[in-house]
């Protein structure tokens, strides 16, 4: 190798084209016919590196030693604006009546909103047609939490942790529990296949 | 010979100058190391491609456990790690190191012990961990008569290293054999410290670190198998190989050393980097940050000493594979150690973290680096130790072309998939609700790119096939006889000052076991500053009396959850982000996991994140989901575990598991030990029963997923009692 070394043209010009003074193979440095030159540290390398280890002192010095937040409050300081945003969409928080929800149960176009989130969220435990699977059965005239359909609207927000129904609340907005709501009012009486047999109480309706 | 090798530890060596000797290289050796770097390379890329596969396509898993996603990528990674990288690693050592130290391998016997060993160890990792045996943490799955193995067969090779170095005839130390001392040495350290673990049985074992320390040492090591497995290696054979094919002098030696030593010294803190917004201590995580960041210069300190050096050489780079390889190789190097800092910054982490961003770049530095590293070498030895040409320098540069397309679309599809996820997991609107609350939404939104993905992996895997096609004409083409050819150089004279050499450092060359050890020292500084204050963990997790262990049902469950390999897609930490907290709740908290052997915080959610999922759903809904996940939830990309449904739960083992736990400090009383395999069975019946009045068949109390159940259902528990502040 060292044989090639010497002979490569391409190494003089390459020595002429380095705008760097003259680097020298350093005496003795030879291994397999590997030799090293010893060119100084490219400045914009030394600096990149010092400048990262002053960030980094400055900043654990700032979060570790200093008052810097921790993830944490950073977290809790977050959040509280999240809840304030919350809050301040009185959206979120409106009750609603009976009759303001027989409205959309009327409304085709919202039952039809309500009948893709039913597909999308409820199918896996209240079956196709709401004939009931892991969850209770959704077309008889028997409600473990009321028949209303506040009551249904009720529980869809908060759900009933105990019994897995999760709280949809934080995931759907009113109006759309208010369409899955009367979708699934719309379901009452249909029969369907394989409905899991009655289980609270029965409502009159 | 033996007057070398008895020389003292500061190679003072034969007093008789300038005599010369002959003798001859151990080629038969790296050969061997070769061939084997092949078959595992083929072996670990063909995994890799139908693991992508399968999550692209969920059917791909077929039903049957041992082909299962859980059990496939444990093989993939560690086929590709220590059988692929770690073959070609010794290859490129045993080559190098002889003619840079211009002496034979001290010990042919060692090194036979070490090939085979190393071999024999991969096939038991190929047969065990589809069969489920596995300690549960990434990269270190391989159970504890394996582990021992490793540790064994790592001594031989250490052995053989270093006397082959103490009968060296050149006084001083290239920096290639530099970085080969210090993978040698780190990986012993990290291997030993990382897998203490405890037996329960032949195939079952708990590791002595629990949670947050358990995840630390983990991470720790994890980072550093990155470190000393596919850098500092690959930096040494870099130093060897490229010179040699360009034909060129290295750059700089001042370089050399300062990136040398600050890599080496800066690379062992930085594991935590990988545990941002979790329950680790936050002081230990901004140390992994900064040090992450620190590191981003002394990495590429190696790219461009190589780049540099194929000064005067680049026309040739156009026509020459082997140079093209290097050139990719070192460039994705330098892509992969900027984005690692990068990614360090706890707010990127915050969005890259658990997401297939990180699958992006840890494939930039396998596949664009330690590969391209392994294919330059392999094509600059095999014509040189098979003595003849090699077949096709075009095919070569067609792998080059079909790998490098090929790791472009692997990495890029990634990017573009977890950066997606990323930022559709944090969407909230404008009422403070999460834009995406349905987990599965974030998934089939980034199928597409898992096609492409397993496109990109496919090309890389022809790339590959050529090669071997290119050496297997190559290999026939040799002559009958590979006779080691004989060489000559003078014995080393004894040190003295004047021929060590004029400034420290060059001494320090000349006294390699010096140099060990400021190297053991280097890398354990960090490593005692970050571990040991965990170690007293009762600063970090206090002991809370609330808290019960595992039942013997649930910890058998959580073994089997391992077994499955769940944590490779769903992790257990809930991490102080805002829209995190919105979609699984509270933050986790360290004392959540103090049970935790080995802790399960996973490293990415292809499917979401279970730290809560206890009490979520109906007992029901688990028994269906894991049976077939989309009956439940449609569309769902998650395999089905059909043999939990047939497979009797091994009761019997319920009562060692919590003895080897008792021992270890978990208060389990005398009495639930005793009677652990009688309560479990109840336990077990009991969720038997309230499945069938569910809607459930009957007669499944003894089968395995009941166990799993029970776990499933633990999960989070403590919290939402309250017993958790």
């Amino acid at each position: 190798m060292s044989k090639s070394d010497d002979n490569d043209p391409n190494r003089k010009k390459s020595t002429q084209d380095s705008l760097e003074s003259q680097p020298h193979h350093l005496a003795g440095h030879t291994y397999d016919g590997i030799d090293e030159l010893d060119n100084a540290l490219p400045r914009w390398w030394i600096n990149l590196f010092y400048i990262t280890i002053v960030f980094s002192l400055g900043y654990f010095s700032y979060y570790v030693m200093g008052d810097g937040p921790t993830l944490v409050r950073e977290w809790e300081i977050d959040r509280g604006e999240q809840e304030i945003a919350q809050l301040s969409k009185p959206a979120g928080l409106k009750s609603v009546t009976e009759d303001e929800l027989k409205l959309v149960l009327k409304d085709s176009t919202r039952k039809l909103a309500g009948q893709a989130i039913y597909q999308s969220k409820c199918i896996s435990c209240h079956g196709a047609h709401g004939e009931g699977g892991i969850g209770p059965n959704l077309t008889d005239d028997h409600w473990i939490h009321g028949g209303k359909m506040t009551n249904l609207v009720k529980m869809v927000t908060v759900g009933v942790l105990d019994k897995g129904m999760p709280p949809w609340g934080t995931i759907l907005k009113q109006n759309e529990i208010h369409s899955v709501v009367a979708y699934v009012k719309s379901l009452r009486g249909t029969h369907p296949a394989g409905a899991k047999a009655p289980q609270g109480d029965l409502v009159e309706q | 010979m033996s007057a070398e090798q008895s020389g003292s530890s500061t190679a003072v060596e034969t007093p008789a100058s300038g005599v010369m000797e002959r003798f001859s290289y151990d080629d038969r050796i790296v050969r061997q190391f070769i061939l084997a770097t092949l078959v595992w390379g083929f072996v670990a890329l063909l995994l890799g491609v139908f693991i992508a596969s399968q999550l692209a396509d969920w059917r791909l898993n077929f039903g049957i456990s041992w082909l299962t996603f859980g059990r496939m990528r444990p093989l993939h990674t560690n086929a590709a790690v220590f059988a692929f990288a770690g073959n070609g690693i010794f290859a490129g050592i045993y080559y190098s190191m002889q003619r840079l130290l211009k002496t034979r391998m001290y010990s042919d016997l060692l090194s036979k012990i070490h090939f085979w060993g190393w071999q024999a160890i991969i096939v038991s990792a190929a047969i065990t961990l589809p069969l489920g045996f596995t300690i549960g943490k990434e990269y270190a799955e391989l159970e504890w008569p394996i582990s021992i193995a490793i540790t064994v067969i790592w001594v031989v090779f250490a052995v053989n290293f270093f006397q082959t170095i103490f009968k060296r005839r050149e006084r001083h130390i290239y920096v290639a054999i530099w970085f080969y001392i210090a993978t040698v040495i780190t990986v012993a350290l990290l291997h030993i410290i990382n897998t203490i673990q405890v037996p329960v049985s032949l195939w079952k074992s708990y590791p002595i670190y629990a949670g947050v320390q358990d995840a630390l040492v983990q991470w720790w090591y994890g980072h550093n198998a990155v470190a000393f497995v596919l850098t500092t290696p690959f930096l040494g054979l870099m130093y060897y190989f490229l010179p040699k094919a360009a034909e060129k002098p290295v750059y700089s030696y001042r370089l050399s050393i300062i990136h040398f030593w600050s890599l080496v010294f800066i690379y062992i803190w930085a594991g935590p980097h990988h545990l941002l917004y979790t329950a680790l201590p936050d002081w230990a995580q901004t140390l992994g940050m900064v040090f992450s960041i620190m590191l981003w210069a002394p990495s590429w300190g190696g790219m461009i000493n190589g780049l540099l050096t194929l000064r005067g050489a680049w026309h040739r780079v156009r026509t020459e594979p082997i140079l093209k390889f290097f050139v990719a190789g070192l460039t994705f190097y330098g892509m992969a150690t900027f984005e690692g800092p990068l990614l360090s910054i706890k707010s990127v982490s915050g969005i890259a973290h658990y997401t297939d961003w990180i699958i992006a770049h840890v494939h930039g530095g396998t596949l664009g680096w330690n590969g391209f590293i392994i294919f330059a070498m392999v094509y600059w030895m095999v014509p040189r130790l098979w003595k003849t040409e090699l077949y096709s320098v075009r095919l070569a540069n067609v792998h080059f072309w079909t790998g490098f397309l090929g790791t472009l679309v692997y990495i890029i599809s990634m990017w573009v998939a977890g950066i997606t996820q990323g930022l559709m997991w944090r969407a909230v609107d404008g009422t403070g609700r999460l834009v995406y609350p349905d987990f599965l939404e974030t998934v089939l939104k980034i199928v597409p790119l898992y096609y492409v993905r397993a496109i990109g992996g496919g090309l890389y895997l022809v790339g590959f096939v050529i090669m071997l096609y290119n050496i297997y004409k190559t290999v026939r083409s040799a002559p009958a006889d590979l006779k080691d050819d004989v060489v000559s150089a003078p014995r080393l004279t004894r040190n003295t000052i004047e021929n060590l050499g004029k400034t420290p450092h060059r001494m320090l060359e000349g006294l390699p076991v010096v140099f060990s050890v400021l190297t053991l020292v280097a890398v354990g500084v960090g490593t005692m500053i970050e571990i040991v204050p965990t170690f007293l963990a009762a600063d970090y997790v206090e002991a809370n009396p609330l808290l019960k262990p595992y039942t013997g049902l649930q910890l058998h469950g959580r073994d089997l959850y391992v077994r499955e390999g769940c944590y490779l897609c769903h992790s257990q930490m809930i991490r102080p982000i805002p829209s995190e907290t919105l979609r699984y709740g509270e933050y986790s908290r360290a004392q959540e996991s103090m049970y935790d052997r080995p802790f399960q915080w996973g490293s990415k959610r292809t499917g979401p994140d279970l730290a809560r999922v206890g009490g979520k759903y109906p007992d029901l809904w688990h028994y269906r989901h894991m049976m077939d996940p989309r009956e439940v939830s449609p569309g769902s990309i998650m395999p089905a575990y059909p043999w939990m449904y047939r497979d009797k739960t091994d009761f019997a083992i319920i009562q060692k598991k919590l003895k080897v736990m008792k021992s270890l400090g978990v208060p389990y009383t005398e009495v639930e030990v005793r009677f652990a395999e009688q309560q479990a069975r109840e336990e077990a019946k009991l969720i038997a029963d309230q499945l069938v009045a569910q809607g459930a068949p009957k007669g499944t109390e003894e089968k395995e997923i009941i166990a799993l159940i029970a776990y499933l259902q633990r999960m989070g528990q403590d919290f939402k009692k309250g017993l958790i502040q």
